[in-house]
């Protein structure tokens, strides 16, 4: 329990540091850290397979490639904020207001028929079942998806004759 | 691997929408507020991230494996949009030698 | 179904021809893809059937609205004229395999049972359009309408994946019928344990979708990346996506939250205003004709939304003749735009105002008389279809009985009065104006597209039932 709290504190303030500092390269360190976090959350709620897919996917492979990027471009020489402080106070306002809307809305839930928890929820039998028989053909379309994603990323990242490297 | 932890059973489902409010609330002040592209990217990051909890908790606490499934969707589908957002970055940079999208306003921003 | 299956068949035999290093066979054969597609698309007419555990749902609805999608597609295929013959910095066979593959996420959209398969068709629409927004790679402003797409793009995916959560939570199902019993349920236990999230999520996804679509307070990314996008990704934008977007909304609203009308009926008025009136008094102000075609299609996303308002069993045709007349007028309005602002291009840039049109009835009848067609249908003049298209939406609105419609009844009118003056514009640069278009030599191809969708839209303004009946 004072886990739980433990855990859900230091990723909230993670995930305010992913937005709060300024170099670009320690927001990516945050966001790893958030992910871990929230992969610790994972366990909590007995979704194991989930919590090694979010560390494989998105903190190794996703943060990553947002690094190479980074360290890419060299970002070190552009780094000041161009936003006035007044977008910034309508931002946060904004962002502020529908996080109170969205408490007040589910503070009078108490979700009654939540089910008796079961411990194979999450597990991969399951999951896999289900993925490969239920959802089979979302599952065949995500590779349209990512045949798009790849046809486009070479496309648009590839260096065209004459162009500089970087 | 038959336990369930003990934190799932006396945390109320309550919590963990108000701890998703938060961090999706994040993500939305994040887009709003920076202007890095990349910062930007990583502000929908944590929004996604927080929908992926959301739907984990609600699965776990409804028994339902359905929502698990729909997190792997949305991690496939972000992986995705990363090559993609990621090439058009590089392929901005290469033209300006800046991310900022304040400075780009040939379009009025 | 056999659509989808086809098309992602196609794609990839697409990005083959490319290997041959011949251009001259991937128009022919896209366009042979796209008639294909479609004729396999008709065997699920008169055949209401789920497929593969309820992810999709084939009935002649979804039939419909495919085949507008796949018009639309071939329209735009048709007239883009391979890309130009600019080996270095063109990749026409990559182009083409985007197009067909987001014509799948299209379809998805039109015939998803399940919000998973919502999703995953959306994202392949969005991926697929941020990568050909920036496919001009040495234009700035491509690149920035492409970087502005994607942020906004995701971020909206965001918001709309938040209440899909949301709606999860409070009902247990993606599945779009089981979300509606999931939501009388909720109603039944009337301020039941779910109220609250059910609320929020619906209007989640609901700006979520509104942000695809363009309607007015999300709007404010469409008129950038319209004019920043070349000409021809600007017509498939502004007519497959808006004709799925606008679909799918409609899908889900009316299907998986029609009892709680209330909840996304009174802010969805709003919204329908606010866009009729931004995306008409904007648009007055335009310079550009092709920004001026951005406004416009923000102000057409506003009628279309009259429709899903409208909630009658009826609206499905209204908004499927709608869509066809708008595509087809759009489609020709962009083919004009791209050979006249190429053959006015001053050092080396395309002309895009409306300067450019100045004097064109004189050495080219042809573009100048499809203009004016195309115009007149989107400003909503009788004998064309745009005027058919209004009337029906009209006439939807009209027939309900809340008061509500009558004051959007008024708007939508008063502001399509405002549409007719700047849509005419463009016709007294081409006939009244001085100026001088040298004749402008077009492929067969490119005449017969012109032609067809002249006498489409005449056709359809003349006998609107030909088509109606079959909706």
């Amino acid at each position: 329990m004072n886990f739980w709290y433990f855990l859900t504190a230091l990723t909230l303030l993670s995930a305010s540091m992913v937005i709060l500092s300024k170099n670009p390269i320690h927001s990516v360190l945050y966001l790893v850290f958030t992910f871990f976090c929230i992969s610790g959350h994972y366990v909590l709620l007995n979704a194991q397979f989930l919590m090694a897919v979010n560390i494989v996917v998105y903190a190794g492979a996703i943060m990553v490639l947002f690094l190479f990027v980074i360290m890419m471009m060299d970002l070190s020489k552009n780094s000041p904020d161009s936003k006035s402080t007044l977008t910034k106070l309508a931002g946060a306002i904004l962002g502020g207001t529908l996080l109170v809307i969205l408490i007040a809305a589910s503070r009078k839930v108490d979700l009654k028929d939540v089910k008796p928890i079961d411990a194979q929820t999450g597990m991969v039998e399951g999951l896999g079942q289900i993925l490969y028989r239920d959802y089979v053909l979302p599952f065949e379309l995500v590779s349209i998806l990512f045949f798009v994603a790849m046809v486009g990323a070479v496309m648009l990242g590839k260096r065209e004759a004459g162009e500089r490297n970087f | 691997m038959q336990q369930i932890p003990d934190v799932i059973r006396e945390i109320p489902l309550n919590y963990y929408v108000w701890f998703s409010a938060a961090l999706f609330c994040i993500g939305i002040i994040g887009v709003l507020t920076r202007r890095n592209a990349i910062i930007i990217f990583m502000s929908v990051e944590l929004m996604l991230n927080s929908v992926n909890l959301l739907l984990v908790a609600f699965s776990s606490y409804k028994a339902d494996p359905a929502g698990q499934i729909f997190v792997f969707f949305i991690m496939a589908v972000a992986a995705a949009e990363v090559a993609v957002g990621l090439a058009i970055i590089v392929m901005i940079y290469r033209n300006i030698q800046t991310i900022d999208v304040g400075l780009l306003n040939k379009l009025k921003w | 179904m056999n659509a989808i299956i086809a098309l992602s068949l196609f794609g990839i035999s697409n990005l083959f021809l490319g290997f041959l290093n011949n251009r001259k066979i991937l128009l022919p054969a896209t366009l042979v893809f796209i008639l294909i597609a479609l004729g396999l698309n008709f065997a699920d007419w008169n055949h209401e059937y789920y497929w593969f555990n309820n992810m999709l749902k084939t009935n002649n609805l979804s039939v419909n609205f495919v085949t507008i999608i796949l018009l639309s597609t071939f329209l735009v295929v048709a007239i883009s004229r391979s890309f130009g013959d600019d080996d270095e910095h063109s990749h026409p066979a990559e182009y083409y395999a985007i197009l067909l593959f987001s014509a799948v996420g299209a379809i998805m959209m039109v015939t998803f049972e399940n919000l998973i398969m919502l999703f995953v068709g959306l994202e392949i629409l969005s991926v697929s359009m941020y990568v050909l927004t920036g496919s001009d790679k040495r234009s700035l402003r491509s690149n920035e309408a492409a970087l502005k797409y994607f942020l906004m793009g995701s971020f909206a995916t965001g918001i709309l994946l938040f209440g899909v959560a949301l709606v999860y939570g409070a009902t247990s199902s993606f599945d779009i019928h089981g979300i509606a019993q999931g939501v009388a349920k909720a109603k039944e236990q009337m301020g039941g344990a779910y109220g609250p999230l059910l609320y929020s999520g619906v209007i989640l996804i609901m700006v979520g979708l509104l942000f695809k679509i363009s309607a007015a307070p999300f709007h404010f990314w469409t008129p950038d990346v319209y004019d920043g996008a070349p000409s021809i990704f600007t017509a498939f934008m502004s007519t497959v996506v808006k004709t799925a977007g606008v679909a799918a909304t409609y899908r889900i609203l009316s299907i998986s939250f029609p009892s709680v009308y209330g909840l996304w009926g009174n802010p969805l008025v709003y919204i329908v205003c606010a866009t009729l009136i931004i995306g008409n008094i904007t648009a007055v102000y335009q310079q550009s004709f092709k920004r001026m075609l951005a406004y416009s299609s923000i102000s057409h996303a506003g009628y279309l939304l009259i429709t899903v308002l409208a909630k009658r069993p009826e609206t499905n045709s209204s908004l499927l003749f709608y869509s066809l007349a708008y595509a087809i007028a759009t489609i020709t309005a962009f083919a004009v735009l791209m050979v006249v602002s190429e053959a006015q291009a001053k050092n080396g840039k395309a002309d895009e105002s409306f300067e450019a049109l100045n004097g064109l009835a004189n050495n080219n009848p042809l573009l100048a008389f499809s203009l004016t067609i195309s115009m007149l249908s989107l400003a909503g003049i009788p004998l064309t279809a745009g005027f058919f298209g209004k009337f029906f939406v009209f006439s939807d609105a009209f027939s309900n009985p809340s008061s509500l419609f009558k004051w959007i009844l008024v708007i939508a009118i008063l502001m399509s009065t405002v549409g007719i003056y700047y849509y005419f514009k463009p016709i007294i640069a081409a006939y009244m104006k001085k100026g001088e278009v040298a004749k402008i030599e077009l492929s067969p191809l490119y005449k017969f597209i012109l032609i067809l969708t002249t006498t489409l839209t005449i056709l359809l303004g003349l006998a609107p039932d030909l088509v109606k009946n079959i909706f």
